[in-house]
C-alpha cells in the first residue's frame, strides 16, 4: 500500500506479529524434535533431539508471554488503529477491565488456552520423567494446532487463524468504508466500540481463564493416554495421568459452575441452567473425563476395562475441540444466546477436531491386537463392576446431551432441517432424559460404597445397602414433601432419593476416613458434593417460583385472554406500593453510576400480627449502551432460598446525569407536555389542594425569597409558597415563587417534584381575596417513572452452590491422594 | 450369555432409545402457513414488518407485546408475545420465533432476534427472549 497513514503505532502489533510467528514455529520445532527424540532416541537418556524439544517449546512458552505484553500495551494505550483494541475497549472503560478485555474476542481465549497449555507443558517437562517425550510431542502438537488459530496470515493461499493484531483498516474492507483509504484517518476515530456491558463484571475476570485453564488440562491425560498406546507402556501411564484428569475435572468444574453463578447473579437468564447448547459443549469434556477417571481406577486396580478408560480418556480431549468448534465456528447460528462471531474458521477448526479424531483412532486400531483386553468376566459383587456401569451411564448422558446439542450439525452434515426441542418441551427433554441418567449415577455411587475392592461379602452387603436405603427414602418423602417436589415428573423425586442416598452413603465412608482410612476421603467428600448440587438444582429449579404474577393487565382479545400464559411481569410505578403475592414491593428511585442505572426497589412483608417480617431494599440494574438497554438482576440472598429481581422495561432509564431533584429551581424550559393540563387552585395559607394521588397544604408565604440569577435591586416582591406534599404515604416540600421586578415585570418560577409527579406554579397573587393562585401540573398517568419488573423465588439454592464447592474439595483430596501413589511408584 | 454382553446390549439399546427420543421432540421449521396446518409447536424465520405497529404499553398491560412479522416465504402475521418488548427489538435484522398459532395471531413462546451490531455489518449478535421462566 502507498499511502502512508498518520497517527499509527505499527511497532507493538508488528512485534507482537513475530511473536505469533515465533510461537508457531517453536511449536513446530517442538513438536518434530519431541517426535523424533521419541522415535529415533529412544533409550538414550539425553540427546540433541530432546535438548531441542525443550529449547522449542521454552521459546514458545517465551513468545507466548511476548503476545501477551505486546496485546496488553496496545489495550492499555487505547491504540484504536488496532482492531480487537477498537471492537473491545474504549477510553472510558475502567482499568480493572483492561484485564478481561484481553479475553474479550475469540483470539484472546485461544491465548488463553495457549498460554495455560504451555505452563502445563512446563511442569510436564519438570516433572514427566521417561514420559517427557512422547507426552510432549502430543502436547507440543496441540500447541501448533493452537498457534495457527492465531496467525492470522496466508499461507499458500489459506488464510490461517484470526490475529488480535489485525490492524482495523485491515478489518475493514476500503469499498465499505472508504475513510479508511485517507492518511489521516485515525483522526477520525476517537475512541473504541467498548465493552459490552455485561461484560464489565467481575466474573469476566475470573471465569474466562478458569474455564480455559479446564479446558487446556484436558490435553495432558490425552498426551498420557497417546503416548501409552504409541510406547506400548499400557499400564505404567495410569498412574501418573490420573492426578492430571482429576485436576482437570476439578478447574473445569469449577469454571463451569462460575459460568453459570455469572448466569445467575448478574445476567438476566432467569436461572443458573438452561441448556443451551455453549452450556452444554463446555461440560461434554467434564462428563467424559468424570468417567475416564473412574474407569482408570478400575483398570489400575483390576486390570479390566483398559479399552473403555483409553477411549474415555481419548474422546475427551477431542470433545474439548468439538465443542470449541460449536461456541466459534457459527454453527448454532439460530439455537443459541451467547452471541460468538464467526471468525471465518470453520474449516480449520474442523481440521482441529480430525488431527486430533484421526490420531486417537489411527492408534486404538493399529494397537488393537496388543491392548490388554481381558476375556475373563467381571466379579458382580466388586466395586470396579459398579464403577465402570456408573461411568458408562456418564457416558451415555454425555452422548445424548451431544446428540440433541449437535442438531444444527446433523443439519449441515446431511441436509435434515429439524430444530432442537422448542423452549418449553426443551426444559423438560433435557431434564428428564438426564435425570434418568443422574439417578441410575447417584444410587450406583451410594451402594458401591459399601461394595469391597475386588471381592465382597455379599450377604452384608445386601443388609448395609438396605438399611441406608430404607433411611435415605424416608428422607426423601420429608424433603418432597416440604419442598413441594412431588407435584413434578416422578423422575426428579427418584433422583432427589438417589443424591440423598448418595449423600449419606458417602457421609458413612467420610466418617470412616476419619476414624484412619483417610485414604477414601477425596471420593467420598466428592460424591457428598455431587448430591447435594444435584439436591439444590432439583429443589430450587425444580420448584422456583414466578411471585410477580400479574392479572391485572388488559386483555387484548379473546385468544390472549384463553392462552393461560401465566404473566410474570409486573408493573410498579415510583412510589406507589404495589402487592406482589406476599410482599409490597416499591419503586422508591433511582441512582446513576453511568454505565449502570440502579433502581431502588423495596419489598415489605408483614407477617399475620402485623409486625414486618422482611424489609430490604434491592437494586436491579439496568445499563445503558449507545441507546439500548441491557438489565441485570439483584438478588437477595437467604440461607434457605434467594429472592431474585429483575427489570424487564422501564421508562426512566436515562443515558445522561441529568436527575430531577425535589425543589430544585430550573432553568425555564418548555416541559408543559410533559404534564396534563395545569389545574388552578385559589388558596389561603392553611388550604388544602387535592389532587389524584394525595394532597398539598399550604404552610405559609415567605416575603423577600431571594433568587440566585436576580439581583435583590431589580426586585419589587418575591413571594415564596411553601407547600407540603403527601402522597404515596411520603412528604415532600417545596416552595415555587412568584415575583415583581422593579420595571413591572411579573415572573414565576415553579417547581418540580419528580418523586411526586408533580410541578407546581405559584401563578397569581389575588390580594383582594388574601388568596394565592396555585397551579397544579401532574404527570400523565402515562409518563410517570416506572419499572416492569420481574421476580423468583429460588429455594434451596445454596446447595447447588455449596454442594460445587465440596465436590471441588472431594476433587482436590484425591488428587492429593492418587499424586502420592505416583511418586510412591 | 456373558454379563459384559448383557450388559452392552443394555447399553446399545438405551443409546437408541436416546436418538429417537430426541428425534421425536425435536420441532421443525416452517412458515405462518405450516403453523396454520398444525396445533404443535414450531419454529418460523422470518423479518420484522417495520411499518406496522409494534405494540407494547406497559401501563396497559406489561405482559402483552405484539408486531407483524413476514416469513420467509412473505406471508404476513401478527404475532403475540406474553411478556416484555425484548430490548433492540426494532434493530433486530431476523427473528425466529417458536409458537403456534391460535385463530390468526401467532403466540411466540419464545423470541430469538439477530441484531447487526451497530458498526460491523458482517457481524451478527443472537438474543433470545422466553415467554417463560426455565423450570422443569
Amino acid at each position: 500500500m502507498d499511502t502512508v497513514f498518520k497517527g499509527e503505532h505499527l511497532l507493538p502489533g508488528q512485534i507482537g506479529q513475530f511473536f505469533l510467528v515465533l510461537a508457531f514455529g517453536a511449536a513446530l520445532l517442538s513438536f518434530i524434535s519431541y517426535y523424533f527424540s521419541t522415535t529415533d532416541d529412544a533409550g538414550k537418556p539425553g540427546g540433541t533431539w530432546q535438548k531441542l524439544g525443550r529449547i522449542g517449546f521454552y521459546i514458545n512458552s517465551l513468545s507466548i508471554l511476548g503476545i501477551g505484553a505486546c496485546l496488553f500495551y496496545i489495550i492499555y494505550n487505547h491504540f484504536f488503529e488496532y482492531h480487537y483494541v477498537w471492537a473491545y475497549t474504549s477510553k472510558t472503560l475502567p482499568v480493572r477491565y483492561i484485564i478481561s478485555a484481553f479475553w474479550n474476542g475469540q483470539e484472546g481465549g485461544f491465548l488463553l488456552w495457549i498460554f495455560w497449555q504451555a505452563v502445563l507443558g512446563i511442569v510436564l517437562i519438570w516433572k514427566a520423567g521417561t514420559w517427557e517425550r512422547p507426552v510432549m510431542t502430543v502436547v507440543a502438537l496441540s500447541q501448533v494446532t493452537l498457534a495457527t488459530m492465531v496467525l492470522g496470515i496466508n499461507v499458500l493461499g489459506v488464510h490461517l487463524g484470526s490475529s488480535p493484531f489485525l490492524l482495523l483498516r485491515d478489518f475493514m474492507s476500503a469499498s465499505e468504508a472508504p475513510i479508511f483509504k485517507s492518511p489521516d484517518y485515525m483522526s477520525f476515530i476517537k475512541d473504541g466500540q467498548g465493552m459490552v456491558p455485561s461484560l464489565q463484571n467481575y466474573w469476566m475476570i475470573i471465569h474466562p481463564p478458569t474455564l480455559f485453564l479446564g479446558f487446556a488440562a484436558m490435553v495432558v491425560p490425552f498426551a498420557y493416554a497417546v503416548a501409552g498406546l504409541w510406547q506400548k507402556r499400557y499400564k505404567d501411564w495410569v498412574a501418573p495421568s490420573i492426578p492430571y484428569a482429576l485436576f482437570a475435572c476439578m478447574i473445569l468444574g469449577t469454571g463451569v459452575v462460575m459460568g453459570s453463578f455469572w448466569a445467575y447473579e448478574s445476567l438476566n437468564f432467569g436461572g443458573f441452567w438452561a441448556w443451551d447448547p455453549v452450556e452444554n459443549a463446555s461440560i461434554f469434556p467434564w462428563i467424559t473425563m468424570v468417567a475416564a477417571v473412574h474407569v482408570l481406577i478400575v483398570y489400575k486396580n483390576t486390570g479390566h476395562s483398559y479399552f473403555t478408560a483409553t477411549f474415555l480418556m481419548l474422546i475427551s480431549f477431542v470433545l474439548v475441540w468439538y465443542s470449541s468448534f460449536l461456541n466459534r465456528s457459527g454453527i448454532l447460528g439460530d439455537t443459541s444466546v451467547h452471541s460468538f462471531t464467526d471468525l471465518g474458521m470453520f474449516w480449520q477448526l474442523v481440521t482441529g477436531i480430525l488431527i486430533f479424531f484421526v490420531m486417537s483412532v489411527w492408534l486404538l486400531i493399529s494397537r488393537w491386537k496388543e491392548l490388554p483386553i481381558t476375556k475373563k468376566d467381571e466379579e458382580t459383587y466388586s466395586r470396579e463392576f459398579w464403577m465402570f456401569v456408573g461411568a458408562v451411564f456418564l457416558g451415555l448422558s454425555c452422548f445424548h446431551l451431544l446428540v440433541v446439542t449437535s442438531v444444527p450439525v446433523w443439519n449441515a452434515m446431511f441436509g435434515f432441517n429439524i430444530a432442537p426441542p422448542a423452549e418449553k418441551a426443551r426444559m423438560i427433554h433435557y431434564n428428564v432424559i438426564q435425570s434418568s441418567f443422574v439417578f441410575v449415577i447417584t444410587i450406583l455411587t451410594a451402594f458401591t460404597q459399601f461394595l469391597k475392592y475386588k471381592k465382597t461379602d455379599v450377604t452384608k452387603f445386601f443388609i448395609t445397602t438396605a438399611v441406608y436405603l430404607v433411611f435415605s427414602i424416608l428422607i426423601t418423602a420429608l424433603v418432597v414433601y416440604a419442598t413441594g417436589l412431588y407435584k413434578l415428573n416422578f423422575v426428579f423425586v427418584l433422583v432427589m432419593c438417589g443424591s440423598i442416598y448418595s449423600v449419606i452413603a458417602n457421609g458413612k465412608v467420610l466418617a470412616d476416613a476419619f476414624k484412619g482410612k483417610f485414604k477414601l476421603a477425596g471420593s467420598a467428600v466428592a460424591h457428598i458434593g455431587f448430591g447435594l448440587l444435584m439436591v439444590g438444582a432439583l429443589i430450587s429449579a425444580g420448584t422456583s417460583t414466578v411471585i410477580s404474577i400479574n392479572n391485572t393487565g388488559e386483555s387484548y382479545s379473546a385468544e390472549f385472554a384463553k392462552d393461560e400464559n401465566p404473566r410474570e411481569n409486573i408493573l410498579v410505578y415510583r412510589n406507589e406500593p404495589q402487592k406482589m403475592g406476599d410482599y409490597t414491593v416499591t419503586y422508591l428511585g433511582d441512582s446513576l453510576n453511568l454505565p449502570d442505572h440502579f433502581y431502588k426497589v423495596n419489598y415489605r412483608r408483614v407477617d399475620a400480627t402485623g409486625k414486618v417480617a422482611e424489609d430490604f431494599t434491592l437494586y436491579p440494574k439496568v445499563q445503558v449502551n449507545k441507546g439500548s438497554l441491557a438489565s441485570s438482576p439483584d438478588t437477595r440472598h437467604y440461607l434457605f432460598h434467594d429472592l431474585y429481581t429483575h427489570i424487564t422495561m422501564t421508562n426512566s432509564a436515562s443515558t445522561s446525569e441529568e436527575k430531577g431533584v425535589a425543589g430544585e429551581e430550573e432553568a425555564p424550559k418548555d416541559d408543559t407536555k410533559d404534564y396534563d393540563p395545569a389545574v388552578p387552585h385559589e388558596v389561603a395559607v392553611g388550604d388544602t389542594i387535592r389532587f389524584r394521588e394525595g394532597y398539598m397544604v399550604l404552610k405559609q408565604l415567605n416575603n423577600g425569597v431571594k433568587l440566585q440569577n436576580i439581583a435583590a435591586s431589580e426586585v419589587l416582591v418575591s413571594v415564596g409558597a411553601e407547600l407540603e406534599i403527601v402522597t404515596h404515604g411520603k412528604t415532600y416540600h417545596t416552595a415555587p415563587v412568584y415575583m415583581l421586578k422593579k420595571n413591572g415585570g411579573v415572573f414565576d418560577f415553579p417547581t418540580k417534584v419528580e418523586e411526586a409527579g408533580l410541578k407546581l406554579q405559584f401563578s397569581k397573587i389575588i390580594p383582594d381575596k388574601k388568596k394565592v393562585e396555585i397551579s397544579v401540573y401532574q404527570q400523565p398517568e402515562s409518563a410517570k417513572k416506572y419499572i416492569v419488573m420481574r421476580a423468583i423465588k429460588f429455594p434451596y439454592i445454596n446447595f447447588f452452590w455449596a454442594g460445587t464447592i465440596i465436590m471441588v474439595i472431594g476433587f482436590f483430596l484425591s488428587i492429593l491422594r492418587r499424586n502420592k501413589e505416583v511418586k510412591a511408584v | 450369555m456373558k454379563k459384559s454382553s448383557i450388559f452392552g446390549l443394555i447399553v446399545i439399546a438405551i443409546a437408541i432409545a436416546v436418538i429417537i427420543s430426541v428425534y421425536s421432540s425435536t420441532s421443525s421449521y416452517g412458515n405462518f402457513n405450516d403453523a396454520k396446518q398444525t396445533t404443535s409447536e414450531l419454529k418460523v424465520v422470518g423479518r420484522l414488518n417495520k411499518q406496522k405497529e409494534l405494540h407494547y404499553d406497559a401501563v396497559k398491560d406489561a405482559n402483552y407485546f405484539s408486531f407483524y412479522m413476514r416469513d420467509t416465504v412473505g406471508n404476513e402475521c401478527k404475532v403475540v408475545f406474553t411478556g416484555t418488548k425484548p430490548e433492540d427489538f426494532e434493530r433486530s435484522e431476523q427473528i425466529v420465533l417458536t409458537g403456534k398459532m391460535i385463530g390468526n395471531e401467532f403466540h411466540a413462546s419464545n423470541i430469538l432476534m439477530k441484531c447487526p451490531s451497530k458498526y460491523t455489518q458482517d457481524k451478527l449478535e443472537t438474543k433470545e427472549y422466553k415467554a417463560k421462566q426455565a423450570s422443569i
